[in-house]
């Protein structure tokens, strides 16, 4: 279990890291942290011909420019807990956040290496696609601005080109207060979620005047709640309206059947925890 | 080959590396040192975390070229052969080891988590110590004495503050 | 004055071993290094079940640097062979590397050294192991499927061995009871996980002819006795030598190909070879563990006495049998164990191990009790509940009180503590019943009380194996104790500790013994050219043979050095105490000697010894184990919360009493239940071993194979009954494996009171908790 040989380069610009990255192709990958490539690396699942270090470059910037917050690709996992725009705005991100991995690997692996890796289960593609996320990816053709919805194809696909990294991801800042929670289920703490939920809602009073779900762990990318977000707008949140928009995100989605949760259970799950998500998300109000 | 600089333990080297090599690895062969222990190479168990520039780290995760010019620590810096650091001595009076191959591993992860709660003038519940070792494995212990441990050294250096 | 004699035994003594383990100076099996060494990696079978075609080496040839790859044809008949003498045993033979057929995925198939690890795992993945893909036997009813195929040539069926054990009038018990109750209980497939993987380094020396093989092993004589039959070489030139150990519960208490082999190619060769075991090989191929189903059908009278037993036991114990316990030995065990500590006359059961393309069982931490006491104390619960009593007043009325006691299968078990520590435990956990009872209707929250009664033969004598008839064969424990002119002691112990503490606890035996401070005593262990041959450390003996051992030992030496202090004191040698380093007159301690001024004496200035005394201050002694062994007592108790919309279990307490007997060191013992009981925790809801149809093993990293983590577990409670045994000189039972023998079946009984349904089978994941509770939602189970 030792990775296949290859070249390493430590890029000391994003240009020179592009140039790169378009010089070896498929062949090429960018490493940050490493939490995610490297184990598939010393187990020969994966076998870049090229790692690209990316570690010294300036990407790791939470900056809000207007009506955006900008997340550089190379944030380690441990600065949302200490990230006021993140607490303030992003409620859901937040929370979620507390469910990944360990303290070791949060204080390593970064956004966008977790986002590029495209685990199923994993918290932060779901947390992009429940807040409309922009992944900002760079190549030396430019720029593309991927919305999350297409960023993400099938697991550990995403819509990343060969020669293409992620820099960034934006997240837009909402114009009202909102509020969000994020849940999940795994056997272990810090394990991938069999299913992990995360909302945010737009309340006036009890009332959801805006809502958004998203699940992760159920199909083999991060889904969304279309018709659960449309029957919660305009309704009174109790735990009735909140089971039933589980009820309703569950049978918009088709879950995965592995060897550790059937799809059965995976449905149940969404269920369950869309309606405990809302409300604590309608809590966190208090 | 890249040539790589590394300091371990404060022994500075300077090394032709293969790119793949493991920082692990290299601690290892290259440095002589032993108290790096690989226990799954896949970054679930623990055991190999080391110190990057006082930062925990798995040295099964990170190829040493990634290291030049930085300084890296294991077990073997805490508290010398006679095992003196205050952490290594509450695992040996609450029993927190027993075959000794996470142990390292342990000590690494939890020196500066226990030196920060120290700082803070924090005492932190179970609950809180066990999330700080939950990226540890210890088939031998069943944990129980490793928390006791941790409970130990902060609040002997909470006392000792206070005295 | 009185001198100081402070009782070792029993102390809380802080562990001699921890400052090497803690400052990282520990040497494990990676950290021997040696000069000019090949590093050896294996290319292993991809699949289950294959007749292999060819295995092609050609990629090699132009790699680029020095390699050396060998095959099954390369081999001669080197194989591992592990077998039962009885005449319904169907012999496997493993060749080192696979010759005909692979039988298991992992399955070794070619070795490729190189000059660099690295090197030789780039070059075990050019070897190209073409096969033609055979049925496999997956389940246990594929393996009594007569149509399908047996997995070795010459097998009439896939069933390696099924026999029966029975006692007493089983028709009389059933034709009396009142009630019948029957049901059938699974446990799955788990692996051991050291979280330091296997290891082999050998060393091949021309000029002494001298084989030295280093292996993380828990039994270095039996590796070498082994190398030496296989490789027809004399046991006088190998040399085995256990290092640090980084954990073993049982996994390492086997031979392996791999040690054989290893110690083959540094012959062949002429070169140091090391190999060193990586994660996904111990997971797939090292050694699986459990794996069990069983049917039980017990008899029990209108008031509630159990009558008898029926037991129908099979085990899938992989593609071969291991050595030197063999595939009969998880069945085998479970059923000489199912009786329990229950009080009933009349059993019968039927045993079996069945073959299947999977990796051979082996033993691992309490083997085949965890899974025989599940089904015992999972039935003892069903009954109660058919029978409309408590659970613990069941137990009670059908415990075994009186000592000694001769089971139905004829074994005498010594004094235990086993209605006290239900009585006990009862007691420490009033509340929690009384707080379950109270969450009994909730659609929410359940919380559920379980508890495991169950014995442990721990430290049985050869006898035991010799009934088996499997190559372990004997049973004893050998301690060689060495004073030294200065008065410090060397043991050389024929256990091997991997995390134990055998350097503290066998120190502080030989401490009472020797009147001297444990700090003085030195155990040496693990390496066959220092400790006398024992068969190592395994079934929960270290404590009580080892210390009886080293107390034996130690006796003799003791009364060498009362007969040399009395001789100097003009007394005699029954009037002479030894404590706190001194020899002294029981009734007069002013009058004393050093027992350093003794010891000096007895190897250096002998002109002083008594006229016909022969120099030296050496002793060995050998103990076997009882015939029956010695049984330890415990109940496990576990109190869960069970958050039903989610099936997400919170382990809310784990209790422990237990009776070891005498303890040694409480530091220690305390320890030793914590580790094993945390193991057994994860047997109960996290570990499992899965293959796919084709029998692809799935869970091949930590990724998959879950093992309990920190955050999901609650402080261990442990309570200490100690009712010493007569049949040990120390008093001493075995405790080694017991914690995790009750954690799965107290669980499983906590996880049956909280949610109000049978539950048959572990681990209890996630998805298995919402499946048993889908009455409470409403819903079709």
């Amino acid at each position: 279990m030792r990775p296949a040989a290859f070249e390493y380069h430590r890029a000391a610009s994003i240009e020179e890291a592009l140039s790169l990255l378009a010089e070896f192709g498929e062949d090429g990958r960018p490493i940050a942290g490493g939490q995610s490539l490297v184990p598939m690396m010393n187990l020969r699942l994966a076998r870049p011909e090229h790692l690209v270090d990316i570690n010294s470059l300036e990407l790791d910037k939470i900056e809000r420019t207007g009506d955006t917050l900008s997340l550089g690709a190379l944030v380690r996992h441990e600065r949302y807990f200490n990230e006021p725009l993140i607490a303030e705005h992003f409620p859901a991100f937040l929370d979620a956040a507390h469910w990944i991995g360990h303290p070791t690997i949060r204080r390593h692996g970064s956004l966008g290496g977790s986002i590029s890796h495209a685990d199923p289960s994993a918290e932060l593609p779901c947390v992009c696609v429940l807040h409309d996320a922009t992944i900002v990816a760079r190549s030396v053709n430019g720029e593309r601005r991927i919305p999350a919805s297409e960023f993400f194809i099938s697991a550990y696909v995403t819509a990343l080109e060969p020669g293409e990294m992620v820099v960034a991801v934006e997240l837009p800042i909402p114009q009202r207060k909102q509020h969000g929670a994020f849940i999940e289920i795994a056997e272990r703490m810090g394990d991938f979620a069999v299913i992990g939920i995360g909302a945010v809602l737009e309340l006036d009073g009890d009332t959801v005047l805006d809502a958004r779900i998203a699940c992760a762990g159920a199909e083999l990318t991060p889904v969304r709640a279309a018709s659960a977000e449309q029957f919660l707008k305009g309704r009174q949140l109790t735990e009735e309206v909140a089971q039933e928009a589980g009820q309703l995100f569950a049978q918009s989605v088709d879950p995965v059947n592995d060897y550790r949760s059937s799809a059965e259970y995976r449905r149940h799950l969404i269920v369950q925890l869309t309606s405990r998500t809302l409300m604590r998300a309608m809590k966190s109000k208090a | 080959m890249t040539q790589t600089t590394l300091t371990v333990n404060g022994q500075t080297r300077t090394l032709e590396v293969e790119p793949r090599r493991l920082l692990a690895d290299i601690i290892r062969t290259e440095f002589d040192v032993s108290g790096v222990h690989i226990g799954c190479a896949h970054g679930v168990c623990g055991c190999c975390t080391v110190h990057i520039d006082g930062i925990p780290r798995l040295s099964c995760l990170t190829f040493a070229v990634q290291c030049d010019g930085k300084e890296i620590n294991t077990v073997e810096s805490l508290g010398g052969f006679d095992a003196t650091h205050v952490l290594q001595q509450a695992f040996k009076s609450e029993h927190g080891l027993q075959c000794g191959y996470c142990t390292p591993g342990f000590l690494m992860t939890l020196a500066p988590y226990v030196e920060k709660k120290v700082a803070n003038g924090e005492m932190p519940s179970d609950e809180e110590i066990r999330e700080a070792i939950s990226g540890n494995i210890c088939r031998c212990t069943g944990y129980h004495g490793i928390v006791a441990a941790v409970r130990k050294a902060i609040s002997n250096q909470l006392e000792g503050q206070q005295a | 004055m009185k001198a100081e004699n402070p009782r070792q035994i029993g102390a809380r003594v802080q562990r001699f071993e921890d400052v090497r383990l803690l400052s990282g100076v520990a040497r494990y099996i990676d950290d021997i290094r040696l000069p000019n060494c090949l590093h050896l990696t294996f290319a292993r079978s991809q699949m289950a079940h294959g007749r292999i075609l060819d295995v092609d080496t050609s990629a090699l040839e132009d790699i680029g640097y020095p390699t050396w790859v060998f095959t099954g044809k390369d081999i001669g008949d080197l194989s591992m062979k592990a077998h039962q003498d009885v005449p319904e045993m169907q012999y496997s033979e493993q060749p080192l590397l696979a010759r005909d057929v692979v039988r298991f995925v992992g399955e070794p198939v070619a070795a490729v050294l190189a000059e660099d690890p690295y090197l030789s795992e780039d070059a075990a993945e050019m070897v190209f192991i073409d096969c033609d893909p055979l049925p496999v036997v997956g389940t246990m009813d594929q393996a009594r499927d007569p149509s399908i195929p047996p997995i070795h040539d010459g097998w009439k069926s896939n069933v390696f061995i099924e026999r029966q054990m029975k006692g007493g009038d089983l028709e009389a018990a059933r034709a009396n009871a009142a009630y019948v109750v029957r049901r059938t209980f699974r446990n799955q497939r788990q692996t051991g996980v050291p979280m330091e993987c296997r290891g082999v380094v050998a060393q091949y020396s021309p000029g002494d002819r001298m084989l030295t093989v280093w292996s993380s092993t828990q039994m270095p004589h039996l590796v070498r006795t082994y190398i030496s039959e296989e490789l027809d070489l004399p046991e006088s030139r190998i040399r085995v030598i256990a290092p640090e150990v980084g954990g073993g519960f049982g996994v390492k208490g086997q031979v392996f190909g791999e040690e054989v082999l290893v110690a083959w190619l540094a012959m062949k060769t002429q070169r140091p070879v090391k190999w060193i075991e990586d994660r996904r090989e111990n997971l797939i191929a090292s050694i699986h563990a459990r794996d069990h189903a069983h049917t039980l059908e017990a008899y029990v009278s209108k008031e509630g006495r159990l009558l008898g037993l029926w037991a129908d036991i099979s085990v899938d114990v992989g593609a071969y049998s291991t050595f030197p316990f063999t595939a009969a030995g998880d069945p085998g065990m479970a059923a000489k164990v199912m009786p329990g500590p229950y009080d009933f006359q009349a059993y019968e059961a039927t045993f079996r191990a069945l073959a299947s393309n999977k990796c051979p069982l082996g033993t691992y931490r309490g083997v085949a009790r965890p899974s025989a006491v599940f089904s015992q104390e999972r039935l003892m619960d069903e009954i109660a509940k058919e029978i409309g009593m408590d659970p613990i007043e069941f137990r009670l009325k059908n415990i075994i009180r009186e000592f000694p006691y001769k089971n139905v299968l004829g074994f005498t078990y010594d004094p235990g503590s086993y209605a006290e520590s239900l009585e006990k435990i009862r007691e420490i956990l009033a509340d929690d019943i009384a707080a379950a009872r109270e969450t009994r209707h909730s659609k929410e929250k359940r919380i559920g009380v379980g508890l495991a009664c169950f014995i442990e033969q721990t430290a049985h004598g050869t006898p035991d194996f010799t009934r088996r008839r499997v190559p372990i064969e004997t049973g004893y424990i050998a301690a060689r104790v060495e004073m030294q002119p200065d008065g410090t002691v060397v043991i050389g112990l024929g256990l091997q500790s991997h995390g134990q503490g055998l350097e503290t606890t066998m120190a502080q035996v030989a401490a009472d013994a020797l009147g001297i401070d444990p700090k003085d005593v030195f155990v040496r262990h693990g390496d066959t050219l220092t400790s006398p041959y024992s068969v190592g450390t395994w079934g929960s003996r270290g404590g009580p043979l080892g210390g009886g051992a080293v107390h034996l030992a130690s006796l003799k030496i003791a009364d060498k050095l009362k007969a040399i202090a009395a001789h100097q004191l003009q007394s005699n040698k029954d009037q002479i105490s030894l404590g706190g380093g001194k020899a002294y007159i029981t009734d007069d301690p002013s009058r004393y000697i050093p027992i350093r001024t003794l010891a000096r004496q007895a190897l250096r200035n002998v002109e002083n010894l008594p006229e016909g005394m022969i120099p030296g201050l050496e002793a060995e002694y050998s103990l076997d184990g009882p015939r029956d062994g010695t049984y330890s007592n415990a109940v496990h108790a576990a109190v869960v919360e069970i958050d039903v919309p989610t099936g997400k279990l919170k382990l809310k307490r784990f209790v422990v009493v237990e009776d070891c007997g005498t303890i040694i060191n409480p530091l220690v013992v305390d320890g030793q239940v914590r580790g094993g009981v945390v193991q057994g925790i994860g047997s109960a809801l996290f570990e499992h071993m899965i293959y796919d149809e084709q029998c692809q093993p799935l869970t091949t990293s930590f990724a998959d194979y879950l093992m309990p983590l920190a955050p999901e577990l609650p402080n261990i409670e442990v309570h200490h009954i100690e009712t010493p045994t007569p049949l040990n000189p120390i008093g001493a039972k075995g405790l080694g494996e017991g914690g995790a023998i009750g954690p799965a079946p107290a669980i499983a009984n906590a996880v049956s009171d909280a949610l109000g349904v049978e539950v048959n089978e572990t681990p209890l994941t996630l998805n298995a908790i919402w499946r048993l509770s889908a009455h409470i939602r409403g819903e079709a189970s």
